[in-house]
Parts: C-alpha cells; structure tokens; sequence
C-alpha cells in the first residue's frame, strides 16, 4: 500500500516537473523578447543586453519625436487594429449566437452535419489561401479590396468556428427547463428569450466576442494581402519590420506590447468566467425563476400535489 | 462505509424516477395541451429556425465558400497578360499541368508535407504528457482549470510575434538557445546545434506555436476518462503500459485525432510563420501560392497549387480520421 502510494507520487512529481518545462518552453521567448525591449540606444536582437536599462524603444512607439519617427505609423495601424478587432469581436459574437441558436432549435449534429461541416472548414481553411480567394472574388465582383471589406470578412471567418464551439459548450451545460418554465408561466417567446435565455447565456457570447477580437488582432496571414499603407494593423507593421530587415528593439517593445493587449483580454474573459461561475453555483434554475419573479407561485401550485400520493 | 454509499446513490435516483413518473402521469393531460399548442409554433418553427441561421451561414457562404469556389474557378482560367486581373475566362486546364510538371512546387508540397508530419507527431508526443498531468494527475478541477489557462495564455498571442520572439532572442544564431549550448560546450556559436533559418529551426517554431492545438483536445478526452477505470486496471494487475494501451488509449483515440487535424492542417497551411522564421531559406506550399500571386501576379496558377494544397489536406485530414470514428464518438 505505502509502496503504491509513493510511485503515485512519483509519476505526478516527473510529470509535473515535465509541465513546468512546458511552460519555460511556452513563456521563454516572449520573455527573453520582453526582457531585450529594455535595452539601451545600442541595443541589439540578441543577448548579450546593451545598457543602460531604458524604456527609449518603448516611448518610440508612441512618441513623434523619438528615434526612429514611426510612431505615427504605429498609432494609425494601433487604431486600424483596434477598430478592426472590436468589430471583428461584434460579428462573431452575434454570428457565432445566432448559429449555436440555429443548431439549438432543429439540427443538432447528427441531424444536420453539412451545417457543422461548413463551420469546421471555416477552422480548417489555410488562412492565407482564403485570403487569395477573397482577393479573387472580390476582383471578379469588381469591388475595392480592403481591411474592411475583406480582411474583416476574412477574420470573422477564422472567428466563427471558435465562437461556435464556445456556444455549443454553452448550450450544453444549459438547462431547457427554465424556458419551458418561463413559457408554462405565460411569457411569450420573445420575453422568454430577453428575460431568460439572452441573461443566462451572455457570458458565452461575451466569450466569442473575445474570441473574435484576439483572433483578428493577431492575425497576419487574413490581412496581408489586403494591406494599403494607410490601413496597416499591428501584425502588419510587426510583419513589415521583420521583412524589411529592420529589426531593431522596437520590434520587440511593439511585439511585448500586443502581446499584452492579448494577455489583457484573456484577464477579462478569467474575470468574467469566475463571477458567472459563482452565479451558476447557486443554481441556474432559482436565478432564472428569480429573474421571471413569479417562481414562487410555481413552487406553490406544483408541490402539494407532488407529496399528495 | 462503501457498502452504504454505493446502496445510498442508485437508491436516491429510483426515488427521484418514480417521482417524476408519478409527476409526469398527474400532469399528462395537461402537457398533451401544452404538446398540441406547441405543435402549431414547432411546425411553423421552421422559418424561425432559417431566420436564426440565416446570417452566420449567409455571411459563410459570402466570405468563406464563395471565395474558395472562386479559387477553384480561376484554377481553370486562362492567364492573359494585361487582362483585368491577369485572366481571362476561358477555360483551361493547362494551369494544372504546369504546376504538375513544376518539380520545385512538388519539392515544396514534399516538404511540407513531411515538416507537418513531423510536427503531428512531435506533439503528440510532447504534448500527451502534459494533457495526462494536466486531466489525470491534478485533482481539484480549479487548479486543473488554473494551470490550463496558464499553457493556454501564450496561444492567444499573435503567432507572428511568437514567431519573432523564437526566431532572433532564443533561436537566432547568437540567441540564448546556442549561447547556452555553447557555454555548455554543446556546440559553438560559429557552428551552432540548431540553424537559424532553417528547415529545422522552423519545425520547432511550429510545434512552439501549435502544440495547444494537440493538448487540448487530448486534455478534453483524457479528462472523461474513468479514474475508477485506471483503479480497477491497477487493482487487476495491469501495469502501466497495459493500462496505457487497453484503457487510456482507446478512450482518447477522438483526442488525438482531433488534435492530429488541428496540427497537420495548421502547419500544412502556414505562410507567416514559415516566411519569418525559415527566411528564404525555407519554403512551404504557402510560400509557393504567395510568390506565384504576389510576386508575379499568376493567379490562375496561384489557384491551382492552393486547390492541389486544399486537396492534400483533405487527403491528409480523410487519412487521420481513418484511426477513429470521429462522428460515432462526438
């Protein structure tokens, strides 16, 4: 029994020890990335750092007057990203409900499998390659090719399947019954669903939002042939750092800084996810009922006939 | 003790299904009605429905099926210098005879071919570890939530940044990966263990960047797998290898080919990363397609290696999906 005991211990100790690599694996570059963003004027790609601790490359990214000039181009692209992005979050969060509520009604997945196929080649589709197809299509349709004609297309595109799956994790730890309560207490189908789906369930939605938002504010491959100077994104301008050979550490103080919007986003999603959590934990059921307000005269009315047998 | 909780359990849910039994016979009549009123919207809830898919599967067939159609439309048309686009629609089909006969394109589907491989099966083999610690070694499931949120976080970043960060801090030929190894006296910076810019240095790079893709759905499965299960293995004899093979394994046999998907049709597809961290040195199917529509603005020869691209995957994705019946275990 002891002996037992203690191999146990052992094999989670080697394994965990192997996750800590992992992760020294997973973090060490952005790290090391983040850490020579720091350096001095001399900076350079590699180790080892050039002094003086500074947060010069930094405040070029955002100030006109520093070395080397580019931080109007970053601000015009940083403001492209964002708008793209929040946009990019809005369509998928309404396109990923909308569909989940489709497949929720009628098809599930053995039911109806060409819907569900469709939506997995949106996750399989090589991003590059539906970005030239756009590109022709839009050609053909004789329309101006742009971020926001088509790269937003695009992007919502790679977005919708994680949104759906989002939704269909949602739907599956949902309980139905609250609507059939909601509808057996006289709401009609559209109080149903403002006053008891759409608040239960919005979290998930925010969640595809976020989705939607960091796949398209990270993207590279949807964007890049859409790209006018004027309407650069921040992977663009990181893209158009890189390939143009002028790597300098600013590079990395704009990587360092995306990287960290992305971070930030994920932050929200914990937050939101651990106070939605507490909600669930005291019952999915009594809050809505709570929210329809008239639960009580349910409880009432159903149980004495239960107990009466 | 065991005896009365395994009594207590089964117990408690005949009580509560004659409960319901006795609940749904008191109430039939009435939910009859309620069925006969929800017949009339349940049929005509057919256009509902169509409303509620309307717009995802409209803005698919826009964004994602009309230009993949159009890919394979143009694969077929003519290329003409100075027409609208560079082609015109007459049909052909020497764009694909071109491409078949274009070694250089076959080298590169070759290699990257053989680059995804590579990386399916490194991190499947990496990553298992990690999805087994992660769903059947940590007990509470708020530190397994926890320490998956801590691997997954990098993924949410851009993988063009982690690309730069991999290729010139850690990877580059003066980077902290060979400036440790030569310090150790592994290798010398002048000769370093792994080349920049080379075929190797960029399959790395794809199994840093994709390999959440594997650990996730293998960590989804593993997670649904019995514990009592692996007790009764081990209380029956099984050792770890047995137990691995007959029990764990065919449970996530889904997982891993999920995963396997994921990773082949990632790495297969990739453009960015192979651009940035293979340099010119390294070539992939989507650097083909790119030099063949940016560069020299040959679409219809573009359209047909992304369509002989597109239709690996589908072999590759149909190969993998051999190993499991994927729609009988969803």
């Amino acid at each position: 029994m002891m002996r037992r005991r203690r191999r146990l211990d052992w094999s989670k100790f080697g394994l965990g020890t192997y996750f800590v690599i992992f992760l020294i694996f997973l973090y060490a570059p952005m790290i090391l990335m983040a850490i020579l963003s720091f350096q001095g004027q001399f900076g350079q790609l590699t180790f080892p750092f050039k002094g003086p601790l500074s947060v010069d490359w930094w405040r070029s990214l955002y100030d006109e007057n520093a070395q080397p000039f580019h931080a109007a181009d970053i601000r015009t692209a940083a403001k492209n990203s964002l708008y793209l992005s929040l946009a990019a979050g809005a369509i998928v969060a309404f396109l990923a409900f909308t569909l989940s509520m489709a497949f929720r009604r009628r098809w599930w997945f053995r039911s109806d499998a060409v819907g569900f196929y469709v939506i997995m080649l949106a996750l399989m589709t090589p991003g590059y390659l539906l970005a030239v197809g756009t590109q022709l299509f839009w050609a053909k349709l004789g329309k101006e090719a742009g971020i926001w004609e088509t790269a937003l297309g695009a992007n919502v595109i790679w977005g919708i399947p994680f949104g759906f799956l989002v939704m269909v994790a949602v739907w599956n730890r949902y309980d139905p019954r609250v609507e059939e309560a909601a509808r057996d207490l006289g709401a009609d189908q559209k109080r149903t669903f403002r006053e008891v789906t759409l608040p239960l369930v919005w979290t998930g939605i925010f969640g595809c939002a976020l989705f939607g938002f960091t796949l398209a504010w990270n993207d590279y491959d949807r964007t890049v042939l859409f790209q006018v100077a004027s309407t650069d994104t921040l992977p663009l301008t990181i893209g158009g750092f890189t390939f143009t050979g002028a790597i300098r550490p600013d590079l990395y103080a704009l990587g360092t800084a995306t990287t960290l919007v992305s971070l930030f986003t994920i932050v929200i999603l914990l937050g939101v996810a651990a106070v939605r959590l507490r909600f669930v934990g005291r019952g999915r059921v009594y809050k809505a009922e709570e929210e329809l307000g008239v639960a009580e005269g349910l409880h009432v009315s159903e149980a004495p006939p239960e107990r009466a047998p | 003790m065991s005896g009365s909780s395994g009594e207590g359990t089964p117990h408690l849910d005949v009580e509560e299904l004659e409960q319901a039994e006795e609940l749904v016979e008191q109430h039939l009549p009435k939910a009859e009605g309620a069925l006969g009123v929800a017949e009339g919207p349940q049929r005509r809830g057919g256009w509902i429905t169509a409303l509620w898919a309307a717009p995802g599967f409209g803005f698919l067939g826009f964004y994602l099926i009309a230009p993949l159609v159009f890919i394979v439309l143009v694969s077929f048309w003519t290329y003409q210098v100075g027409a609208k686009s560079g082609f015109v629609t007459d049909w052909t089909f020497s764009n694909y005879t071109e491409v078949f006969k274009d070694r250089v394109y076959w080298d590169n589907m070759w290699s990257s071919f053989y680059r995804s491989l590579i990386a399916v099966a490194a991190c499947l083999v990496f990553g298992f570890p990690i999805a087994y610690f992660l769903a059947l070694k940590v007990n509470s499931l708020r530190n397994q939530i926890a320490l998956f949120v801590l691997a997954l976080a990098p993924f949410w970043t851009s993988s063009l940044t982690r690309s730069v960060a991999w290729t010139f801090p850690l990877m580059g030929r003066e980077g902290a990966l060979n400036q440790l190894l030569s310090k150790i006296g592994l290798s010398s910076i002048d000769d370093p263990l792994i080349e920049p810019l080379s075929e190797t240095s960029v399959t790395l790079a794809m199994i840093q960047l994709y390999i959440l893709f594997m650990v996730t759905p293998l960590f989804f499965t593993l997670s649904q797998v019995d514990r009592t299960a692996l007790e009764a293995a081990s209380d029956l004899g099984g050792n770890w290898w047995r137990t691995f093979r007959e029990v764990i394994l065919p449970q996530t046999m889904p997982g891993v080919v999920i995963g396997s998907i994921f990773v082949f049709v990632l790495t297969m597809g990739e453009y960015g990363t192979v651009r940035l961290v293979g340099g010119n040195a390294v070539s992939s199917v989507g650097t083909i397609v790119n030099s063949r529509v940016e560069l020299a603005v040959q679409y219809p020869q573009g359209a047909a290696s992304a369509v002989l691209l597109v239709l690996a995957l589908i072999a590759g994705v149909f190969v993998i999906t051999r190993f499991s019946n994927l729609r009988e275990e969803l």
